[in-house]
């Protein structure tokens, strides 16, 4: 057993060395998108505290409205603009419905007014786009979709072209935010609702406009996710148990840090597949990254309660 | 805005339905899920199932001169939710359609108390075919046993199987696991390995990891138990590790067109068994055409009705109509009642003149049932993508029950023994 534990898989990497290459590969897409995800409710919570249930089907609604959109025969480019629009317009409306009204409230408030978005966009989105399974305008958007076959060390990994695409996107994206957040005024100024709300609204930064921002950066990231996910197997309401997979990240990195939730989700991605391939399916019959994720981040918890890069909150009694 | 004028045409329906409810009608109510992860499977099924109802309240004023009313309880496919819709909806009803087999296991010992028919076709708890024990459940035409004997058959027609590997890629959901006794007792019987490989809830549309296990057990076949995202999932991952399409199987729940249709070309030779087929040259069609579609009554469109998963509905509604019209003929009344509909989904008998004269030609196979078999065992067809839709490559299969007969025996006298007091239908002839 303990054979089985301690030598045999690391033996196995060594023994298929093109195998680890593409389980690692497979790692870090997945943890990229799990970032991504992860990256959504970080910068809600950042600005407003508040932890947003509704990420998930914010991503089904926006890959639903794209290929809803080009459904009407509105080119697949257009599409993607007018689904930010779309996205846009959801980011003014929540702000103006929901978010505006609930100033001042409780954090859990704000919390289930994140749920009732939820349960309102899975039945807006039912009847608007039906429950039926669709396909993803991969190649209308010019996402190539073919595999990329190298044969490391006489071995094969497949690389999805797909994939490169989603990860090099994801990877973008991720820069772009980081820059936005540290170099430009309101990049600035989501920040500074982040580190002290009192303080921020005292030297007039507009939490109104942050929260649409906010929520709209979150509709963005919604969108890539959506179409990341969907050119794998399809866009239906099924992609919001994805959501889900976001928070074992979100507990690992903490929810206010985006450092956090970039590494926590490529953490996450890399050891369950890692753990999954070669200690989960020949010791424990597989299925492991439904719970694998949740055990490291708990124990993450036990040494740092505010994850691995979680602001400490110290209260004085 | 197609949408909005499918709910407009459901609130219609679902209004004309109220209506009846107030008149003499027969309450068959359809848990239903047109909501949540699965809702892409479940709205072709659920419409096909709906049409033909409808075509029969339109075209011959019900079944036996009475109205049906098909009222859907939305579940999500959520057992919980499923189990409140059952409680909600017994009051009246005559029969229960649980959709999902985790719904079935949950309420078929209630089903035993409240003395209401469970019908599952080609799906829940398989030694349901066992009558005897299951008085009150039925899973007619076919079980999930009957799909894995006949892919064994299928997959034996191509090759002896000794020395062998089946990776079993199914969801971990009490419906992926069903027919793993009865894979395991063939592997033992025919000499291949069996292997199972479970998909969890959140890892449907990322079935990375499953697809790397595959890779480097390099299995023979694949045989696939998905549901929902799952089978788009798995196609997908097939196709992007190369593995050999006419390699992978699945069973009537992962043949769904739309699923395919994702991977288009690429999926050609994917198979499914399968005891539906579609047929829009069947008179049925022509029917629900003239009285649903072009009434305004149907949820469906062209592209679906084409489907499998459309067909199938047809199919399940029809062996739910045969069971209230051999009721209805047997004690002399239209208005049956769930007892009554009992003996009648025992005494279906889907003979080929029957078929062809409910319109049905070529969308189901002959069965029967009786006391003591509620499956019927119709067996069906292997079913192959061609990259735009399913055509059939096998000549009827017929499953070889006597094989896990015993089996089926043996679990229902474990699930009897395990909810006893279990009341037994010990007049059973056969």
């Amino acid at each position: 057993m303990l054979k089985d534990i301690f030598i045999t898989p690391f033996a196995d990497m060594i023994d298929a060395p093109d195998f680890l290459l593409q389980v690692l590969w497979e790692g870090l897409v997945s943890g990229i998108l799990y970032a991504l995800i992860a990256l959504g409710f970080v910068l809600i919570f950042r600005s407003s505290r508040i932890f947003n249930f509704a990420q998930g089907i914010m991503v089904v609604f926006a890959a639903l409205t794209l290929v809803g959109l080009h459904a009407f025969g509105v080119p697949a480019w257009i599409s993607v603009i007018l689904t930010l629009g779309v996205m846009f317009g959801l980011a003014v409306s929540i702000e103006r419905i929901v978010l505006r009204p609930l100033v001042g409230q409780p954090d859990i408030i704000l919390f289930m007014a994140t749920i009732g978005i939820t349960l309102f966009l899975i039945g807006f989105g039912e009847i608007i786009f039906g429950g039926e399974n669709k396909v993803m305008i991969t190649e209308e958007l010019g996402i190539p979709t073919d595999s990329v076959l190298l044969e490391p060390w006489g071995g094969l990994l497949i690389l999805e072209e797909k994939d490169i695409t989603a990860v090099a996107v994801a990877a973008l994206l991720v820069i772009a935010l980081l820059a936005f957040l540290n170099k430009t005024r309101m990049g600035r100024a989501i920040r500074a609702l982040g580190d002290d709300h009192q303080a921020a609204l005292s030297v007039g930064i507009s939490l109104q406009t942050v929260w649409v921002l906010v929520w709209f950066i979150a509709g963005i990231i919604a969108l890539v996710t959506g179409i990341a996910w969907g050119a794998r197997a399809g866009v239906s309401f099924a992609l919001e148990v994805i959501a889900y997979k976001a928070l074992p990240v979100l507990m690992l990195g903490g929810l206010e840090s985006i450092t956090g939730a970039i590494i926590g989700g490529l953490l996450i991605g890399l050891s369950e597949k890692l753990f999954e391939i070669y200690w989960g399916q020949p010791l424990l019959g597989g299925n492991t990254e439904t719970w694998f994720a949740f055990v490291l981040a708990l124990i993450v918890l036990l040494f740092r309660p505010q994850g691995l890069f979680g602001e400490r909150i110290i209260e004085r009694v | 805005m197609k949408h909005f004028t499918k709910l407009a045409i459901a609130a219609a329906v679902a209004g004309v339905t109220a209506g009846a409810a107030m008149a003499q009608e027969l309450y068959t109510p359809n848990l239903a899920y047109r909501t949540g992860p699965f809702a892409a499977t479940g709205i072709p099924l659920m419409n096909g199932q709906a049409d033909y109802l409808n075509m029969l309240n339109a075209r011959d004023g019900g079944i036996g001169g009475i109205m049906i009313n098909a009222e859907e309880c939305e579940t999500g496919y959520s057992t919980e939710k499923g189990v409140e819709c059952y409680e909600k909806t017994k009051g009246k009803a005559i029969v229960t359609q649980p959709w999902s087999t985790g719904i079935t296991l949950q309420v078929l010992p209630k089903t035993n108390v409240d003395e209401i028919p469970i019908l599952a076709p080609g799906y829940g708890f398989s030694p349901m075919m066992e009558g005897t024990t299951f008085q009150w459940a039925f899973n007619a035409p076919s079980g999930y046993w009957d799909g894995a004997d006949m892919i064994v058959q299928y997959l034996e027609s191509q090759g002896d199987l000794s020395g062998k590997t089946i990776a079993f890629l199914h969801l971990d959901h009490p419906y992926g696991k069903e027919p793993i006794p009865v894979f395991e007792k063939m592997a033992g019987d025919k000499g291949f390995t069996f292997e199972p490989i479970p998909v969890g809830l959140k890892e449907m549309q990322n079935q990375s990891a499953q697809w790397l296990q595959i890779r480097r057990m390099r299995p023979d076949y694949v045989v696939m138990w998905g549901w929902g995202a799952m089978n788009a999932g798995a196609i997908t991952e097939a196709v992007k590790t190369k593995f050999p399409m006419e390699n992978m199987i699945g069973v009537w729940w992962s043949g769904h067109d739309a699923d395919l249709a994702i991977v288009g070309d690429k999926g050609k030779g994917y198979k499914s068994i399968s005891w539906s087929f579609p047929n829009m040259d069947a008179p049925v069609m022509a029917d629900i055409k003239k009285h649903v579609v072009d009434a305004g009554k149907s949820q469906s469109n062209d592209t679906e009705m084409q489907g499998v998963f459309y067909g199938r509905g047809i199919v399940i509604s029809a062996v739910l109509a045969e069971g209230i019209a051999a009721a209805q003929a047997e004690y002399g009344t239209a208005e049956i009642t769930a007892a009554q509909l009992r003996w009648g989904l025992e005494n279906i008998n889907m003979t080929e003149e029957r078929i062809n004269e409910l319109g049905l030609t070529g969308m189901v196979a002959p069965f029967s049932t009786s006391c003591s078999n509620h499956t019927g065992h119709s067996g069906g067809w292997m079913l192959e993508w061609d990259g735009a839709k399913f055509v059939k490559v096998s000549d009827h299969l017929t499953p070889n029950v006597a094989s896990y007969q015993e089996l089926a025996n043996t679990k229902a006298a474990e699930y009897a023994e395990a909810n006893a007091p279990w009341p037994t239908n010990e007049n059973c002839g056969g």
